[in-house]
């Protein structure tokens, strides 16, 4: 018997619909707010119609670019360092060694802090006086060095608490990726003669690939969205140096009061990640044409 | 009018007309019956002075009948809350805290009742509550909006909160250094200068600690250099001023104590700045008078014994800071009579003396004052003396001041602390944002 052809769109529409409301609603909500000038605090009916205002005062404030200068240096530098260290550990620690699970389980430990904690813990490490950081560069016979209080080593400080916390995704999205491979495949590979790197590069990452891109597309989208370790750990300072563009539309918001500055600024980062993310998927696509037979 | 002479005239205004009027309420059996079982909730941040207010609660509802629940957040966070729940119809708060710098916005918002109705309700009022007790800078700077510039005691001025864990800046010293290298503490600004050098060559230790970090946490560092100065972030009539010679002045200072104290202060907030001088990293301690509890706390503190404190140096005049936390009824508080009871309870004359001896800070003159507390706070000499400079105009508490103090000024000091930049190209870089601000709220025109 034939299904009738609405049969598949009653098993999806309410899905469908949920994920449509769940996800569009503070969407076209963030975009709507984008044309009011309107205070936290205040009654939405005081809200008073700006047009595209906020959207042009936004996109011509120097500091807006600014913020999304560094939230590029950011999310570019902890994606790469993420991504090369958590695919290094997971092919170092694939196989079935003695005490693997226990590190296993240690290892994916820092992504399961809250970030404020995350924050709050790393301010300490880089506390120029009393951090185990300085203590240890001591040791060494290094002099203290004020982290959080020069611009370069604060944007490293920033980076190094995101590749700590986030390479254990990598990590674990890896070790995932790299069980499925079948080890008929290795196996021929290793008769073939083919030499540990060999067998890496040619068969073991190219059949991960897709697990790789669809990692490199979550951690791509978090790193735009960083908020409370930044936000713990150097406010955005010193001057403006580490203030991504979360941080940033957070401010405008709660700090500044200008919620429809904020939206605005909202749609900029939202066209950027998707951007970002269409041009990731299309370098690795996992479900391209030629490669679903 | 003089300074001097319209705070006077404002406590013939407001404040005065609140304390004439409390003698009129009659006393009442048992104010509180009414409100048996019903349950206040407050909103507070995570404050050594909330912290020891905290243990009297479960006394409150002993002796009322009412109970208390308390949403404890970081300092940074609560506004946002805050504002989300009083911006409902019917908030789940009774009695908010807040810091001194959003107290116009909340009043500009109609988020928060004004006091003076309570305080003159018979059925509510506590006739021995001796309001002209609250000491009355404290009162003028947290609790009075609407007065001269919007937020200074005067005409218009009306009461929307009343202080709790308010502060004002004093100098603390390393007494034990001090003595051993022969040093005095500074009276004045032109020998504060000099000292700072020569305390990091004497002792081998940071000379002043300080805030630093950008936004908040370093524009309160740079303005309490520059009002004893003579400066101000705006002029009469609120264009910004803060980068003429006395502004660059002040930064310049700033930018000492940062070379010549504990190593990191650029990226000090409030807590690393407290623990370099508690942890003996630093000489000196220029900041809130909060410090006191926190300094006889050997759990936190190295130099329980070693410490004397002084009033904030003059420059051109006196002018120490004026800020810290007070309590408020949001507009749609639930429960806001017994809020109200609370509030009067938690202030009053005897919970006043409890708090300070669980290490919160005093909010009346007659506290200040008692022989007992004096015993176990000699410093309350020199804080009494201290308030007397309290500047209710340290910094201009208007609604657009939280986007200036951070995402202005906050960037601009930072930047010159870090030697990004000079102190003049940091501060003139800002006049025009700070313009545009000022324009956006209504105060300049163009």
């Amino acid at each position: 018997m034939r299904r009738p052809p609405w049969v598949p769109l009653l098993y999806v529409g309410p899905a469908a619909v949920v994920m449509a409301v769940a996800c569009l609603y503070p969407v076209i909500s963030a975009l709507q707010l984008g044309f009011y000038d309107w205070s936290m605090g205040t009654p939405w009916e005081e809200a008073r119609w700006v047009g595209m205002e906020a959207f042009v005062a936004s996109f011509r404030d120097p500091a807006v670019w600014r913020s999304l200068v560094t939230t590029l240096m950011f999310a570019a530098v902890c994606v790469a360092a993420e991504m090369v260290l958590g695919i290094a550990l997971a092919l170092a620690l694939e196989g079935n060694l003695r005490g693997m699970s226990v590190f296993r389980t240690l290892f994916i430990l820092p992504m399961m802090i809250a970030p404020i904690a995350v924050g709050l813990t790393w301010r300490y490490l880089f506390d120029a006086q009393f951090g185990l950081i300085n203590a240890l560069l001591g040791l060494v016979g290094h002099d203290a060095v004020a982290w959080l209080a020069q611009e370069n080593t604060a944007f490293a400080a920033i980076v190094i608490a995101d590749i700590w916390q986030w390479t254990p995704f990598v990590f674990i999205m890896m070790i995932a990726g790299l069980s499925n491979v079948d080890t008929a495949v290795l196996e021929a590979a290793r008769i073939d003669g083919a030499t540990w790197w060999q067998t890496t590069r040619r068969v073991k990452l190219p059949m991960v690939m897709h697990v790789i891109a669809i990692t490199l597309l979550m951690r791509l989208i978090d790193a735009f969205r960083v908020l409370e370790v930044i936000y713990v750990l150097t406010f955005g300072g010193p001057g403006d140096s580490t203030e991504i563009l979360s941080l940033h539309i957070y401010k405008t918001a709660f700090i500044g009061q200008r919620l429809g500055n904020a939206a605005a600024i909202s749609v900029l980062l939202l066209v950027v990640v998707a951007a970002l993310s269409w041009a990731a998927l299309r370098l690795s696509n996992p479900l391209k044409e030629g490669e679903r037979a | 009018m003089k300074r001097r002479t319209l705070i006077q005239s404002a406590g013939s205004g407001a404040l005065g007309m609140l304390a004439a009027g409390l003698p009129l309420v009659g006393r009442t059996q048992d104010r509180y019956a009414k409100y048996r079982g019903q349950t206040v909730v407050m909103s507070i941040p995570s404050h050594p002075h909330y912290d020891a207010m905290s243990k009297l609660l479960p006394e409150f509802t002993k002796q009322t009948g009412i109970k208390v629940e308390v949403d404890r957040l970081a300092m940074a966070r609560m506004k946002d809350k805050q504002l989300l729940e009083m911006a409902k119809p019917s908030g789940d708060y009774d009695l908010v805290c807040y810091i001194v710098m959003w107290k116009g916005e909340y009043v500009k918002k109609n988020l928060v009742r004004d006091l003076e109705p309570y305080l003159k309700n018979a059925a509510l009022a506590d006739p021995d509550y001796d309001f002209k007790d609250l000491v009355p800078r404290y009162v003028e700077n947290i609790g009075l909006v609407g007065g001269p510039k919007g937020y200074l005691a005067g005409p218009g001025a009306k009461l929307y909160g009343l202080p709790y864990g308010a502060e004002t800046s004093i100098l603390a010293y390393r007494r034990d250094l001090f003595a051993k290298h022969g040093l005095k503490p500074p009276e004045t600004y032109e020998q504060f200068e000099r000292l700072l050098p020569e305390i990091r060559q004497k002792t081998g230790i940071g000379a002043l600690t300080s805030r630093g970090q950008a936004g908040h946490q370093c524009v309160h560092a740079w303005l309490l250099h520059l009002n004893p100065m003579g400066g101000k972030v705006f002029d009469d009539k609120w264009n910004p001023r803060f980068n003429d010679a006395v502004g660059v002045k002040a930064l310049k200072f700033l930018k000492l104590v940062s070379e010549t104290g504990p190593v990191g202060i650029p990226g000090f907030g409030q807590g690393e700045m407290i623990t370099s001088f508690l942890q003996g990293q630093a000489a000196m301690y220029l900041d809130s008078s909060l410090i006191f509890g926190q300094v006889k706390n050997p759990a936190v503190s190295k130099i329980v014994d070693q410490v004397s404190y002084v009033v904030h140096p003059k420059g051109v005049r006196h002018a120490s800071q004026s800020g810290g936390l007070g309590l408020a009824i949001p507009r749609n508080a639930k429960n806001a009579d017994a809020a109200f009871l609370l509030l009067q309870w938690l202030t009053s004359k005897a919970q006043d003396k409890a708090v300070v001896r669980l290490g919160g800070v005093p909010t009346r003159t007659s506290t200040l004052a008692d022989r007992e507390m004096v015993t176990l706070y000699p410093e309350f000499i020199t804080l009494r003396q201290q308030i007397e400079y309290s500047d209710p105009d340290w910094r201009p508490i208007i609604a657009e001041w939280d986007e200036i103090n951070i995402q202005a000024l906050g960037v601009a000091v930072s930047e010159a602390l870090t030697g990004k930049k000079t102190p003049e190209d940091a501060l003139n870089g800002m006049v025009p944002k700070v313009t545009d601000i000022m324009r956006r709220g209504g105060y300049l025109k163009g």
